[in-house]
């Protein structure tokens, strides 16, 4: 059975006296371990997929379920607790927390589990290791650039060890040299954990990079 | 300190470090006034309990005319002189209902004359049927008082030493102090007390308007079971030079002013506390506003509503609890402070106990925190209803 299946979800929203579908009847099975990248033009509605899969945005009709869970039926707790260890979320805009330091930034998730645990210190500063920052544990976000504070929030979106990361636009602010360092730390940790990527992109180039291409238009979703 | 919410909610506090100053000074100042304005009547209201459970008598027998005299004496620290004739005692004692009496005269020295303090009130009082002093002076020096012997109210000695006067010659005579009394919290504590077996010498040496068959006033207990109101009547119907008080009607014209001011006060602090709930509103819907994106991104990456509710009310209960911690030490400080710049309190005698002081403050701490919290939990309540992407593109 598919770790992730969407059956048929729409997402509805109301824009004055109209209706808009962001999303339109998709139906998708993803299956544990794959790298998949959705491409579309601006609001093609790749953004709101994605929520929905992460579990940020609830669909107006439809099922998604995850590992058998329908994540939509659990009360708001679980849903929480699902998005704290099931998901790692990138963000297409700055996401880190201005009042805390870089390693302090990657520290939040770890607040919200629903068990504690010990060592996320020394994790946090090997995962700020990863992404090239260790000289940056106790930087704010105002004294770092767009494409460290980027690579902050990936750091970030492992610190829970999930099984699913759902990227939007997650090299944006990146030089080209930075974001192919990006690409092949998230195709080496696909191929080592076998964590699930799904990456909303512009960049057909990035999108090459997957194992699974999939367009948006207008809601609905096709495999490429 | 390792990483949690509460040191996240603190760095937010700091980061808008001065809205934090405003919100905790406004909060200050509120319950300043609160715990002010409550000891202020506080004061005044329980002085005057106390000063009349203390009093020990059912009825106090006083001259025509002379009763708002008598209730200075007694509830405030004012000295009075107050007059009747000796031989109303009799009369009264043989009155059906009397269980036993004793009586006071009341003398003033002239160390009143200066600055702020107030005349001091030489109290003469009989050793053989009292039983409003003996319990005090048994406290103090275990004896009866001897000819020639004062024993000083815990105010006056006070006085005494502000003044630097010789504190053995009074009205002309020479007096050994036997020591000072505990303080009472009455209208007593500013007195000096003799043994009126120095009545008749003070008199010789005619330095007090006193004659020797005068006395000022005559305390008595009613026999068990009797209505005090319906024996006071019977002194007052059979002796016509006399006004009888109950002690339950003691200070009744104080506490009638006082309930005036306890209705302004009450009016004044619930639109203040409106006030300041309403500014609580304002400024917590400003911060949960400009929050929205990060309370957003906090809901993408896994917390709960819980946890964004849990961050914004330690937010929220540190502004006021520091804001009320400062109003009460500031409203305590004023009440100690101001209070003898206020005529009500200069004249009720005693102040508040550590019990009450400690009461008002537990009153302004629970106000003040209470006000920011219930201003602020339907912003919170708000956005803890938010799903993660609506609160991010709201942001």
């Amino acid at each position: 059975m598919a770790q992730i299946e969407l059956l048929d979800v729409n997402k509805t929203y109301a824009v004055g006296n109209n209706v808009v579908k962001a999303v339109d009847g998709v139906t998708l099975e993803i299956e544990k371990g794959e790298f998949i990248s959705i491409v579309g033009h601006s609001g093609s509605g790749k953004t709101t997929l994605l929520s929905i899969i992460g579990g940020i945005l609830s669909p107006s009709t439809g099922r998604v379920v995850v590992d058998n869970t329908d994540i939509y039926a659990l009360d708001e707790d679980r849903l929480s607790e699902y998005r704290a260890l099931k998901i790692g979320c990138i963000f297409q805009f700055s996401s880190l927390l201005p009042v805390l330091t870089a390693k302090e930034n990657l520290l939040l998730p770890t607040v919200f589990r629903p068990e504690k645990g010990n060592g996320f210190e020394k994790k946090a500063v090997e995962h700020l290791a990863l992404v090239g920052l260790e000289d940056k544990i106790d930087a704010h976000p105002s004294q770092l650039s767009g494409g460290q504070q980027r690579r902050v929030a990936i750091a970030r979106a492992f610190m829970n060890d999930p099984d699913i990361i759902i990227a939007d636009e997650p090299t944006g602010d990146l030089d080209e040299e930075t974001e192919a360092e990006v690409m092949e730390l998230f195709k080496g940790i696909n191929r080592q954990r076998g964590i699930t990527f799904i990456l909303v992109t512009h960049s057909s180039e990035l999108a090459k990079d997957a194992t699974r291409r999939l367009r948006m238009t207008r809601g609905r979703i096709q495999e490429l | 300190m390792k990483f949690s919410l509460l040191s996240l909610a603190l760095k937010n506090l700091k980061r808008k470090s001065f809205r934090t100053a405003v919100l905790i000074t406004s909060i200050g100042l509120l319950v300043s006034i609160l715990v002010f304005g409550t000891s202020f009547l506080l004061t005044i209201s329980s002085s005057i309990k106390r000063s009349t459970d203390r009093l020990g008598a059912d009825l106090l027998v006083v001259p025509v005319g002379a009763r708002d005299f008598a209730e200075e004496v007694l509830l405030e620290t004012k000295a009075k002189n107050f007059y009747m004739d000796k031989s109303i005692i009799e009369k009264v004692g043989k009155i059906e209902g009397i269980e036993k009496l004793t009586y006071q005269t009341y003398l003033t020295t002239i160390y009143g004359l200066c600055c702020d303090i107030p005349a001091v009130k030489v109290v003469a009082f009989n050793q053989e049927t009292d039983f409003i002093i003996k319990p005090w002076l048994e406290r103090a020096i275990g004896r009866k008082l001897g000819k020639g012997e004062v024993i000083i109210g815990a105010e006056a000695a006070e006085n005494f030493e502000l003044l630097d006067v010789d504190r053995s010659t009074l009205f002309g005579m020479k007096f050994n102090m036997a020591g000072v009394l505990e303080k009472t919290g009455t209208g007593l504590d500013n007195a000096l007390f003799v043994s009126d077996e120095n009545i008749g010498e003070i008199i010789e040496r005619g330095k007090s308007g006193l004659r020797p068959d005068q006395i000022s006033l005559i305390f008595t207990k009613v026999k068990k079971g009797l209505d005090p109101y319906a024996v006071g009547r019977s002194v007052e119907g059979e002796i016509l030079e006399v006004d009888v008080i109950a002690r339950s009607d003691m200070g009744k014209k104080i506490i009638s002013t006082l309930k005036d001011i306890n209705g302004i006060f009450l009016l004044t602090i619930v639109l203040a506390c409106l006030l300041s709930t309403f500014l609580a509103w304002t400024i917590f819907s400003a911060i949960v506003n400009e929050r929205l994106r990060e309370v957003g991104i906090m809901r993408a990456i896994g917390a709960k509503g819980s946890h964004i509710v849990k961050m914004f009310i330690i937010e929220v209960f540190t502004i006021g609890l520091i804001g009320s911690l400062s109003g009460v030490m500031f409203g305590n400080y004023l009440s100690l402070t101001l209070s003898r710049v206020f005529g009500l309190l200069r004249d009720v005698a005693g102040t508040l106990t550590l019990m009450e002081r400690v009461e008002v403050s537990l009153l302004g701490l629970a106000v003040g925190t209470g006000i920011c919290i219930i201003g602020a939990l339907s912003s919170i309540i708000r956005i803890k209803r938010l799903e993660p992407l609506m609160a991010l593109k709201e942001g």
